[in-house]
Order: C-alpha cells, then sequence, then structure tokens
C-alpha cells in the first residue's frame, strides 16, 4: 500500500517523456551530438546529420551564429531517407581569448523543430559549440551544496566531525579562489570577446523560456568571489561555538555559501535571482535559530525587507525579457527574448532606453531602474531602507553577522552595477545624482547612528550602513576612479567588517554583554585582542597605511571632480567615523577596569582558534593597504568596461589609479 | 406598453408568475415555520403551471406529482412530525438591510435591464406537448447527462445513508460528549 | 470530430472505470457486511490505477467531441484527468491512516463507512473529470453539482464532530445559493444562443455587451464558489476548518482545479472574443481575491483555517491567468495547478500526520515541531516556501509563469495586475513564516518527539521531494501543459436541439 503512490508518480512519467514516434510520411532530422566541445588548441570537429524519416530532408542552411572563431565549410544540400550528412566545424583560436561559444544553426524542413522566426517554411536545430568550457565556477558554487548532503549524512552526536567537515568544504572554494586568482587575466577586456568573461561555463537550463545555465567571471565580479570564499572559510572557523543543532546550522552555512557564490558567478538573470532567493531561506533559519533574544522578530524583518526587494526584482527581469530583442541561446536554437545579462547589457539597453517605451506609464527604463534599485538598496542597506540591518546583526550570531556584513550587503552594490549599470546605463546616468545624495546620507546617518550606539554591534552595524555609502558615493560619480574605489570599498569593507564583528563576538562570548559601558580597561588584560582590535578600528576609520583608507580615498578622488558639494559633504563622515570608532575604542580598551567584573578570569586572551581567524584578513588588510595594485590590476579592466558603457565614451588612461 | 404584449397568454404568465413571487416571498419571509412549508405549495404549483403554459406537459406534470405531491408532504411531514420545529418562531429575516436592499435593487434594476434591452432570438415553434420527444433526447442526444444525474442521484442516497445513519446512532447512545466510546 | 454514444464509450473508459469500481465497493461492503478499510481502499487504488492506464491509453492528442458534442476528450482532458487521479488517490493513501475520517479504534478494528468514504470520493473524481471535459453548460452545471453534492458529504463526514456538520450545513447554503446565480446566468446565455452548447455560445452574433457581462458575471459565481474567489468565498475557512482533514486537503485541490478546468473551458471556448471587459472583471477579481486572502490568513491561529485563506489567495494568483487570456496564460495556470497540488497538498498532509499523532490544529501546538517531529516539519517548511514562491521550489517556477504570462501582454491594468500580485505574495511570507516560526523558533511546550505513521511518511516525502525537485523535469513539464492547453475547435457540432 504504501509504495502506491510512487507507482502513479512512476506511470506518469512515460506520458511526460512520450515523444511522436517518426513518422513514415515526414522528414525526420536526427543530430549528433547536439553539443560539441573543442580542445583549447584549436582544430576541426564533426556533427553528423541524419534523415530517419521517409521523405527527403531539405537542409536549407547552415550557418554559425555568434561564434566568430568558428568555421563551417559543409555545404548545406538535401538528405534522402537514411542519408547521412557529416558536417565539420574548425575552431580557430584566437590570441585574445581562450573560450568560445557559438551556436550552428541547421535550417531543415523537419517540423519537429521550432519555426525559424520570420522564416515560417524554415525550422531550426541547434547545435552547441564550446571550446575550452571552465568549470571552475560550478565548483565553487556547488561543492558548497555538496558538503552540505554530506553535513547532514554526519551521524548524529558527532558534532566534532561535522565542524571539520564543514571547515574542509569551506576551504575548497577557498582554494580555488586562489587559483581563480592565479589564473584571472587582468587583460582582458571587453576588446576580447566574450564581453570581458573568464572562466565561463554556458548551456541551456530551461529552454522554453529561455533560460540559460551562464557562468562567468570579470573585473566586477572577481574580487566578490575571492571576498566570499575567503570570509566564508573564516566565518565557519567564527562558528565554531555553535553547540545547538550543529548539523542544521553547518548545513544551512554551506547552502548559505552556495546561494552567494551563485549570486556573484551568474550570469543569466534568471540564475542570478533564484541564487538571490536561495540565499535568502538559510539566512533566516540562520537567524531565526541560532540567534539572540529577538532572533523571530529580526529573522522575519530581515526576509520581509528582501523580498519585497526581490519580488520587484522578479516584475523587472520578466519586463525586461519581454522586451529585449531576438536573440539566439548558446544551443543555437533561435530565442525571441532572452536573461543573458550580457545581451541584455550590450546588445539591448540601447532598446530599453528608447522613449517611446513606456512601463504604468513611466519611461519603460526608468521605472525599471528604480524597480531594480530598490531591491538592491535594501540589501545594501541603503537609507531609507536599512532599517532591517541593526536588528539582524544584533541578533544573529557572530559567524552569520560576519557573513552578512562581509558578503551579504555587498550584492547589493554588485548588483546595482553588474543589472542597474549595465542593463540600463541611460537611466543610471540619470539617477546619478541621486544615488550620489542617498550615498552621502548613509555615509552621515549611519556615523551618527553609530554615536548613538550602546550596543557595541549595533555600533559596527550602523558603520557598515556608513561604510557602503562611500561605495554609493564612488559609484554614482561615473569616473573609473569612483568606481575603482568604490570596488575596493566593497571589499575592503568586507575583510574590516569580518574582523571587527569577530572581534565583537569574542567579547561577547566571554562577558555575555556588548554594551560598551559595561568595558574599560580590557587591554590590560587582553593585549593581544586589544591589538586586533586596535587595528580593525583603525582600518574601519580609514587609517593610512590600512585597506580601508584606499578605497574612501579612491572614492573622494573619483567622486569630487564630479559632485564637489557632495563629496565634501560625505568627506566629513570620515571625522564622525573617525571620531565613534576612536570613542568607543578608548571606552572598550582604554581606562580603568570596569569594577563591575570581579573575577578577571573570565577575560582570557584570544584563543589560537580565535586568532586564526582574525589573522588571514588582518594581513589582507595590512597588504591591501600598503600595496593596493594587486586589487587593483584586478577589477581595473572590469570596472573600465562598466564605465565605457554606462557613460559611452572611453575613459582617458587604461589603468588610471591616481589621477 | 407595447399593446401586443396584453393578450390573454401573457395575462395568464404575469398571473402564474406572481403567484410564484408572491408565495416565494412567503416562504423566506414567514415567522413560522409551517407557514414557510405551506407557501411552498404556491411556489411549487406555479412553477408547474408555467411549465405548462409554455407547453411542457410531461415537465409541469411530474412537477406538480414530485414536488407537490411528494416532495412538499414529505416537508409537511417532517415538520409536524417534529415536535419542536412547529412551536419555534424562527424569523429568518437577515439583518444585513442596510446593504442587501440597496444590492437586491441594483441586482433588479440591472436584471430588468438586461431582459429588456435584449433582443433576445425567438423560437418560430409553437409551444406543443413533446413527451415522446423528450423521451427519445435522454436516450440519444442527452444520454450522458441523464446518467449523469442517476450517478448524483446514487451519491446522494449514499450520502444522505451516511449522515443519516449516524445521527440516528447518536441520538439512542447518548453518550456523554468527549468520552471516549469503545462500542462506536 | 464529434462521436456518437456508442462511439464515444472507448473514449469514456476512464469515467466508466471509476463508476465500475464505485459500485464494486459498495457491492463488496454489502456482501461482506462487515466494513474494512484496507479492503475499500485496495478496492479504490486499483480502480484509479486502472483508470489511469485507461487514460494513458485511450490518450491520442486528437480533440474529440463525446456523446454528440456533451463534453470533449481532448489533451487538456487527459491533463486533468490525471491532476485528479493523482489528487485522488494521495489523498485515498493518506485517508487510510486518518483518524479524523473514517472511525478507527485499534481495539475492534470497525472501520465505520470506510466504503462510502471510498465511494464518494472516486464519485467526485468522475464528477471533477467531466467538469474538465464539459463543452456545454447542461454538462457543466450538472458535473459542478455533482462534485458540489459529495463535497457537502464529505465536509460532513467526521463524527461527533459540531465543527464538521456546521461546515458541512454552511457548504450547502453557500453552495445551493451560488449553483442557483450561475443557473440564472446559464439561462440568459442559453436565451441569447438558443442552444446550451458553448461553442453555440461563442458562435453568438454581435452579443449585446451588458446582457452578456450580466449572464458571464452570474455565472462565475458557480465558478467561483468552487474556486473559492472573492466574494465567493466565505464558505472556504469555515469548510476548511470543520472538514476532516483529509477531505479539506482533497477540496482544496480537487474541486479547485476542476473549478479552474470549467473556468477555462469557459472563457477560452464560450466567451466570444470581442468581449473587451472580460479581462477588466477577471483582474478585479484575482486582486480582490489574492489581497483578501493575504491578508485574513495574517491573523490566522488555526493552521487549517490559515491554509484556507491561503489557497484563496492562490485562486487569486492562478486567475491571473486568466486574466492573461492567452495560451501562455492557460499553460501557466496547468503548471501552477501541478505545483499547487503537490505543494498544498504536502502541506495539508503534515497537519493531517500531525492531528493523526494527537497534535492539535492550533498553531501553538505547533510550537518546536522541529525537534519533535523534524521529518514533517520539514515538509511543512518546503511546503511553505513553496508556496510563498520561493526558488528553487516549485511554487516559484509556477508562479514565475502566471507573472510572466501576465507581463507579456504589456499594458498598464496587466503590469499593475503583476506588481500586486506579487507584492501579494511577500505580504504571504509573513504568515507562512509564522508557521515556521513556530516549528524552528519557539520552544515546545512538550519535548515529547511524535512519530508520525509510516503511511504518511512516505506520502509526505513525495510531496516534498516533487515540490523541491520538480525544476529537473520542468522541461518536459512545459511541454506536456503546453501541448495540453485547450484548443478551440469551432467544427465541434452542437447538440442538436430537440428537433
Amino acid at each position: 500500500m504504501n509504495r502506491l503512490p510512487i507507482l502513479f508518480v512512476l506511470a506518469a512519467i512515460p506520458l511526460w517523456g512520450a515523444t511522436a514516434a517518426a513518422d513514415p510520411a515526414k522528414p525526420h532530422l536526427v543530430v549528433t551530438p547536439t553539443t560539441l566541445d573543442f580542445p583549447i588548441e584549436g582544430g576541426p570537429a564533426q556533427v553528423v546529420l541524419e534523415n530517419r524519416g521517409g521523405i527527403p530532408l531539405n537542409i536549407h542552411a547552415i550557418r554559425l551564429v555568434e561564434g566568430t572563431d568558428f568555421s563551417v565549410a559543409t555545404q548545406a544540400r538535401a538528405l534522402a531517407p537514411g542519408e547521412k550528412l557529416p558536417v565539420t566545424i574548425t575552431y580557430n583560436k584566437s590570441k585574445l581569448r581562450n573560450q568560445a561559444f557559438g551556436g550552428l544553426q541547421i535550417l531543415t524542413n523537419d517540423e519537429s523543430y521550432p519555426v525559424a522566426p520570420h522564416q515560417p517554411n524554415d525550422h531550426i536545430a541547434g547545435v552547441a559549440l564550446r571550446a575550452n568550457s571552465s568549470c571552475l565556477l560550478s565548483l565553487m558554487v556547488f561543492i558548497p551544496l555538496l558538503g552540505m548532503l554530506l553535513v547532514l549524512l554526519v551521524p548524529k552526536g558527532r558534532e566534532d566531525l561535522v565542524k571539520w567537515v564543514a571547515l574542509s568544504i569551506a576551504a575548497v572554494p577557498t582554494v580555488l579562489a586562489v587559483y581563480l586568482y592565479a589564473k584571472f587575466d587582468p587583460n582582458v577586456s571587453m576588446q576580447s570577446g566574450n564581453y570581458g568573461l573568464q572562466f565561463i561555463q554556458h548551456s541551456v537550463w530551461i529552454p522554453s523560456f529561455n533560460v540559460e545555465f551562464y557562468f562567468g567571471v570579470d573585473g566586477l565580479s572577481v574580487s566578490m568571489l575571492i571576498l566570499t570564499a575567503l570570509v566564508s572559510l573564516v566565518a565557519v572557523g567564527a562558528s565554531w561555538g555553535i553547540t545547538k543543532q550543529v548539523r542544521g546550522y553547518f548545513a544551512m552555512f554551506l547552502l548559505l555559501e552556495a546561494g552567494m557564490m551563485g549570486v556573484f558567478c551568474a550570469l543569466d538573470f534568471f540564475l542570478f535571482y533564484i541564487f538571490w532567493e536561495v540565499m535568502l531561506l538559510p539566512m533566516y533559519f540562520l537567524i531565526g535559530i541560532w540567534g539572540g533574544p529577538r532572533k523571530e522578530y529580526a529573522a522575519i524583518k530581515f526576509f520581509l525587507y528582501t523580498l519585497a526587494g526581490s519580488v520587484l526584482m522578479l516584475l523587472v527581469l520578466i519586463a525586461l525579457y519581454y522586451n529585449s530583442a531576438e536573440t539566439t541561446l548558446v544551443s543555437g536554437q533561435p530565442a525571441a527574448h532572452t536573461f543573458d545579462l550580457m545581451k541584455l547589457s550590450y546588445l539591448n539597453s540601447r532598446l530599453f532606453a528608447s522613449p517611446s517605451l513606456t512601463l504604468l506609464g513611466f519611461d519603460f527604463a526608468k521605472i525599471c531602474w528604480i524597480g531594480l534599485f530598490i531591491g538592491f538598496a535594501i540589501k545594501i542597506p541603503m537609507f531609507p531602507f536599512h532599517t532591517w540591518l541593526p536588528d539582524a546583526h544584533v541578533e544573529a550570531p557572530t559567524a552569520i553577522s560576519v557573513i552578512l556584513a562581509g558578503v551579504l550587503l555587498k550584492m547589493g552594490t554588485y548588483g546595482i552595477l553588474r543589472i542597474n549599470f549595465g542593463i540600463l546605463p541611460e537611466a543610471t546616468q540619470w539617477a546619478g545624482t541621486a544615488m550620489a545624495v542617498f550615498g552621502t546620507i548613509n555615509i552621515l546617518y549611519g556615523a551618527f547612528c553609530a554615536f548613538a550606539q550602546k550596543d557595541l554591534k549595533k555600533l559596527v552595524a550602523y558603520s557598515s550602513v556608513s561604510h557602503m555609502g562611500y561605495c554609493l558615493v564612488g559609484m554614482a560619480a561615473f569616473t573609473q576612479t569612483g568606481f575603482n574605489g568604490a570596488m575596493m570599498q566593497m571589499f575592503n569593507h568586507g575583510t574590516i567588517t569580518s574582523m571587527l564583528f569577530i572581534l565583537v563576538g569574542v567579547l561577547y562570548d566571554r562577558a555575555h554583554t556588548r554594551e560598551i559601558d559595561k568595558f574599560g580597561g580590557m587591554a590590560t588584560q587582553m593585549p593581544k585582542y586589544a591589538a586586533f582590535f586596535g587595528f580593525a578600528f583603525m582600518a574601519s576609520l580609514g587609517l593610512p597605511g590600512l585597506s580601508g583608507f584606499i578605497g574612501e580615498a579612491l572614492v573622494f578622488l573619483g567622486a569630487f571632480p564630479v559632485y564637489r558639494i557632495i563629496t565634501i559633504l560625505a568627506a566629513t563622515g570620515v571625522i564622525f567615523t573617525a571620531a565613534y570608532h576612536l570613542w568607543a575604542l578608548q571606552r572598550i580598551q582604554l581606562g580603568k577596569w570596569n569594577e563591575i567584573w570581579t573575577d578577571k578570569s573570565i577575560f582570557p586572551d584570544l584563543t589560537l582558534r580565535e586568532t586564526l581567524t582574525l589573522v588571514p584578513m588582518a594581513a589582507i588588510v595590512l597588504l591591501l593597504g600598503f600595496y593596493p595594485m594587486p586589487m587593483l590590476t584586478l577589477i581595473n579592466n572590469g570596472m573600465n568596461d562598466l564605465l565605457q558603457h554606462v557613460t559611452g565614451h572611453a575613459a582617458a588612461g587604461a589603468l588610471a589609479l591616481v589621477p | 406598453m407595447d399593446p401586443s404584449l396584453v393578450t390573454p397568454g401573457t395575462l395568464f404568465f404575469f398571473l402564474l408568475a406572481s403567484v410564484v413571487l408572491i408565495s416565494s416571498v412567503g416562504v423566506a419571509l414567514a415567522p413560522n415555520i409551517l407557514y414557510s412549508a405551506f407557501s411552498l405549495l404556491g411556489t411549487l404549483a406555479g412553477i408547474a403551471g408555467l411549465y405548462l403554459y409554455l407547453g411542457a406537459d410531461f415537465v409541469g406534470i411530474v412537477q406538480l406529482l414530485i414536488y407537490v405531491g411528494g416532495i412538499l408532504v414529505l416537508i409537511l411531514f417532517a415538520v409536524l412530525l417534529t415536535n419542536k420545529i412547529g412551536e419555534v418562531r424562527l424569523s429568518n429575516l437577515s439583518a444585513g438591510l442596510s446593504l442587501g436592499v440597496p444590492a437586491s435593487v441594483a441586482l433588479f434594476a440591472l436584471l430588468a435591464r438586461v431582459a429588456t434591452s435584449t433582443q433576445w432570438p425567438l423560437t418560430e415553434e409553437a409551444a406543443a406537448p413533446g413527451t415522446a420527444r423528450l423521451g427519445d433526447a435522454f436516450l440519444r442526444e442527452h444520454l450522458l447527462p441523464f446518467e449523469l444525474a442517476s450517478l448524483i442521484l446514487l451519491m446522494a442516497l449514499v450520502g444522505a445513508m451516511v449522515i443519516a445513519r449516524r445521527a440516528a446512532k447518536e441520538e439512542s447512545r447518548s453518550v456523554p460528549e468527549g468520552t471516549h466510546d469503545r462500542l462506536a | 470530430m464529434t462521436l456518437d454514444n456508442i462511439a464515444s464509450m472507448k473514449y469514456f473508459a476512464p469515467e466508466l472505470i471509476l463508476s465500475i469500481g464505485i459500485l464494486a465497493i459498495l457491492t463488496v461492503d454489502l456482501i461482506v457486511g462487515k466494513p474494512d478499510r484496507k479492503r475499500s481502499s485496495l478496492l479504490a487504488m486499483s480502480t484509479l490505477v486502472l483508470a489511469l492506464l485507461a487514460t494513458l491509453v485511450t490518450s491520442d492528442g486528437v480533440s474529440r467531441g463525446l456523446f454528440g458534442g456533451l463534453i470533449a476528450r481532448d489533451p487538456f482532458t487527459d491533463f486533468f484527468k490525471l491532476l485528479f487521479i493523482a489528487t485522488t488517490a494521495f489523498v485515498g493513501v493518506a485517508a487510510l491512516r486518518s483518524r479524523d475520517t473514517i472511525e478507527y479504534q485499534p481495539g475492534e478494528y470497525q472501520d465505520k463507512e470506510s466504503g462510502e468514504f471510498y465511494a464518494l470520493t472516486l464519485t467526485a473524481a468522475i464528477g471533477m473529470m467531466l467538469m474538465a471535459a464539459a463543452t456545454d453548460l447542461l454538462m457543466a452545471f450538472l458535473s459542478l453539482e455533482l462534485v458540489s453534492i459529495l463535497s457537502y458529504i464529505l465536509a460532513g463526514f467526521k463524527r461527533r464532530d459540531r465543527k464538521s456538520s456546521e461546515a458541512s450545513l454552511k457548504y450547502v447554503i453557500y453552495g445551493g445559493v451560488a449553483s442557483g446565480v450561475m443557473l440564472y446566468g446559464m439561462s440568459l446565455l442559453y436565451g441569447l444562443a438558443g442552444s446550451t452548447s458553448l461553442s453555440a455560445i461563442h458562435a453568438i452574433k454581435d452579443p449585446p455587451l451588458l446582457t452578456l457581462i450580466a449572464a458571464i458575471t452570474l455565472c462565475f459565481a458557480g465558478f467561483g464558489y468552487k474556486i473559492a474567489s472573492v466574494p465567493f468565498h466565505m464558505w472556504c475557512p469555515d469548510v476548511y476548518e470543520g472538514a476532516p482533514t483529509p477531505v479539506t486537503a482533497f477540496l482544496s485541490v480537487g474541486p479547485k482545479a476542476a473549478g479552474f478546468a470549467l473556468l477555462i473551458r469557459f472563457f477560452h471556448g464560450a466567451i466570444p472574443a470581442d468581449v473587451r471587459s472580460v479581462p477588466l472583471i477577471l483582474g478585479l477579481i484575482a486582486a480582490a481575491t489574492m489581497t483578501l486572502g493575504n491578508l485574513a490568513a495574517i491573523n490566522q491561529t488555526n493552521i487549517k483555517r490559515l491554509l484556507a485563506y491561503s489557497s484563496i489567495a492562490h485562486a487569486g494568483y492562478i486567475l491571473l491567468g486568466l486574466v492573461a487570456g492567452n495560451d501562455d496564460g492557460q499553460r501557466a495556470i496547468l503548471l501552477y495547478l501541478v505545483t499547487y497540488l503537490f505543494m498544498n497538498l504536502g502541506a495539508f498532509l503534515v497537519v493531517m500526520a500531525m492531528s493523526d499523532a494527537g497534535l492539535g490544529e492550533e498553531l501553538s501546538e505547533y510550537r518546536g515541531l522541529g525537534k519533535r517531529a523534524a521529518f514533517p516539519a520539514l515538509v511543512m517548511a518546503i511546503c511553505l516556501f513553496s508556496l510563498t514562491g520561493l526558488p528553487p521550489f516549485a511554487g516559484f517556477f509556477g508562479k514565475f509563469y502566471l507573472f510572466a504570462a501576465l507581463l507579456s501582454r504589456g499594458g498598464t491594468f496587466n503590469t499593475a495586475l503583476a506588481l500586486i500580485g506579487i507584492l501579494n505574495s511577500a505580504v504571504s511570507l509573513y504568515y507562512y513564516a509564522r508557521i515556521l516560526r513556530a516549528m524552528y523558533f519557539e520552544k515546545p511546550t512538550n519535548e515529547a518527539p511524535i512519530l508520525e505513521a509510516s503511511l504518511h511518511r512516505w506520502n509526505m516525502g513525495i510531496m516534498a521531494a516533487v515540490t523541491m525537485g520538480l525544476w529537473l523535469a520542468w522541461t518536459p513539464l512545459v511541454d506536456f501543459a503546453g501541448a495540453s492547453i485547450v484548443q478551440w475547435y469551432p467544427h465541434a457540432t452542437q447538440v442538436a436541439s430537440l428537433h
């Protein structure tokens, strides 16, 4: 009896998979294979067309779409029943790029294939051509997902094993990120083809809606991927103290990591959206189950805010899709519309900006821009959508705060750069000043709020609001320096704020309170801790020589020529930032020992594990503070391409680091 | 009013229609359930008259036989045999007048407008008795609805049995509510 | 092509098999004398399997009018036949272990009315199949009544329960009114067309707009009552709360899907193409339905009642597919109904399994369920996320197709409607999350673990697996649904009026 339902499901499958049997009165084209992989060095490969129908098959054309590095020599002709035609395709490797993707279209009279646009008599069979397709990004995304299953398979009662499994799984993307950093070619740009992307993986996912599985990385996303891998690894270290439902915690954690990685890798809007949403679920549980006293409230607030933003994104996504121009999928099949972010950006952006296109009575591009922007601004979080952040941060466990501030906030700015800037460049310019103004409000408002906080974690949370404002100002400048500054700020804030949250967590673990006034003179008791604390706070307030300074300086340098008054206002934020950081530092670390703590032994200095979670971040902060070139060269070409796309003209100077 | 409408036939129609209407108002508004049941007589009989007026002789007779002769009598029996119902003065006047009256008036106005403004396609065929054709239709074009109706009746019967049998048992047992009863 | 009565029999086989099965269940009960739920359910399940096979064997992708055009047998009906068979089977299997429906006492093993329960459920399946197949107002009305009457009985099936009886009575009264109003609308359509056939109605020349709109709106009372859309939704929370849980699960999926099948047939088949106001009316109803359903769900404390309001909201979303009014919209409805079948049934199965294990239906009873019954809580969470419309769960894809169908039509009205819909699905998260919160974030009042019956575990597992993994089979499903949309064939001859 128990298995009866399964029987029904099984019985229904043949019907789904039912394909029409070959009709003897029709031609029937069979293409083998439908995906052709070429080696990196180039060369020929063959596709065999066969007519398995009962009457002759007319092949009207065999043509290449979108694959400039491929060539096909075989002529189209009719095929008698049973006849085969081998088609030779050659991949001529270009010096500019080491990957190529294209499609082969075979136009025939076999009606089982989709009709060609504008040619009702032709039906198109497609062949995907791929040269040197990469799976590095897939590994980075899906290994954490596999790890999640692995963690769930660990038998009950083996909590320590769970932690080690999670740690080793989280280490894999980090190793891959190092490999990515080493192999990433900073010289690749739009001119190199493939839209300046590297490590591309591209195939069709849902053909009925032209959804593609499209992963790739460029100057825009590479630093974010590295940051995600690094912060996730450190966060696993920071989660070592979790004792409640350990398996569930790490399973959710790894799912979260997969979601974050996916967001930065996905280049198909639909895929991007899926990862964007997938990330929400584990976050909700991580805050809601393992959080502090008001965890339920904080979790649902976070969830609702983000979902409200992302459903707007979903609407815009569909609207953009239906207004995009006809194109082809990577399989060579024609597609009436596309979700491909690169095609939406570089082939359709003019179309979207056309003034005749409207939505709800407003300019299409502008309303879409606003819809997307609200979705991303909630994530940044931008004033006035920021109210979820302090709650979420205060209630979330330490490691989740690290992830939240270190990676999740960056998704907002990354989304704006990738999607708003990419797809709607005209509207972006229209909204530039508004972005700068909101960015400045963020900087100042965040700083003032941080001043007023009694809770150290809330202070750090508001400092994030303030720091993300710098990114907005830099992005709104539309200069190479501003863009680079915004990107640097995103990366640096990720590393610095991770340290800050870990440090807050360390204090909380010992004192079970985060109230700033309850502490004092901690430096005498925990000297190592005080050193890291001071270091992180100095980095966060933008001390020259540490990485926090670089981002801020570039942002202001880039924005000043464009928005003078706004930039001057924003720059005053630096003073307030320094003030509240130093004030908090002084109250906690310096001065006299607060006498409410009679037992000093509850404050041991940093343990080895805690030190290990802090050291990598500190090293990066120090390195990039003195020598930011490794990061700048990595992102420079990507940002330059984006700038050219948004402003529509070439930026002066290839590597405009310091004006 | 169009003088062509004032014929003995239409007068007869309006007479029947008003009988149906007035007695159904009685069904709805009568304070005593017994009066409601009696008012139903006018409604059902009036509808039978309408069927006959339209030339549907068989349906008219069946309406009289089954509804007036059978169902109505059954209802009366039920009312009279159930000792409490007859005496209780049930008033089913609903309080939602403020919303109900305007809605009803608006609906009536709409339907009246629909009825009067539409050019209804009229059939040339004169109304004539057609019992034989009816029987034919049941076994030819409308075989499926005929059988489906029997399925509905069968299942209504089964359902009525399920509910009634249970109710009867409940009464005979008279177990205090909530106690777990092993004899069930 | 239209077949006569005899030739139709072959294509009517699924319904015939079900009818025979119903009679067999009742007769065997009569002969053996002792009701036994295992026997009855086995009979019912084998009947369903046979009906499934009959559906698959006689399905050839050709559109036929059966019984002189009273009902159709086309890919559309086949799609719904499969859907109804699946629904009935899942509910039937679940009822095998449910104490809610059929009296079950371990000591004596008496299964009161188990035969009747399965007979009634199978008859409801026939009724739903006929609703999806009806191409004639007469058949539409009769099949709708069949389903309604069975729903009334099933809703009142719970023994010694005032709520169940109340539900049944409310259902009858609302249903009677809705049917009456619908009949009036149908009579107007008949008056205009001179025939009850949908194709004849479709062929009305220069219909007076006011009359047609009035007729459509009145007819919608009946359909809207079946799908529980505003303003015909009032029965829904009471009935869902009061009815035995397996019946609630059944009512929330089966008759609702059947109602949508009828709506699609009606709006894509019967309504002349030049009636412009239909999308406007449907759109307003859809917006009101989802908004009211979602807002009313927020404050519910009974989990069945909460899911009832959620199912009202979902009817609103699905109506968006009809507002779109094109093939994409139709396909989206079919897809959504499939996803809805699994996610909604899954949620109700959890409620069922828990109440069989002795847990109440109040939200407060679900506190700490994540610890007490990890698997059912997980299934519930998956189903709730799917109902919210979060990827990668099935509900997201369903919703995406609905909104995409609507937005593909463009226009301010459609866009605004999509905006309302999408914001509504964000609102819905709030009350779904209340269940999640109770299950996972709050401390249980009682730490004792809850053991669910293994049958329920299997059933829930299937629901959760499909809800989670439907995207893997999404492309074939889309193709299947795309091939199953209603094709209007004007060549279908009308039923000859009575000579």
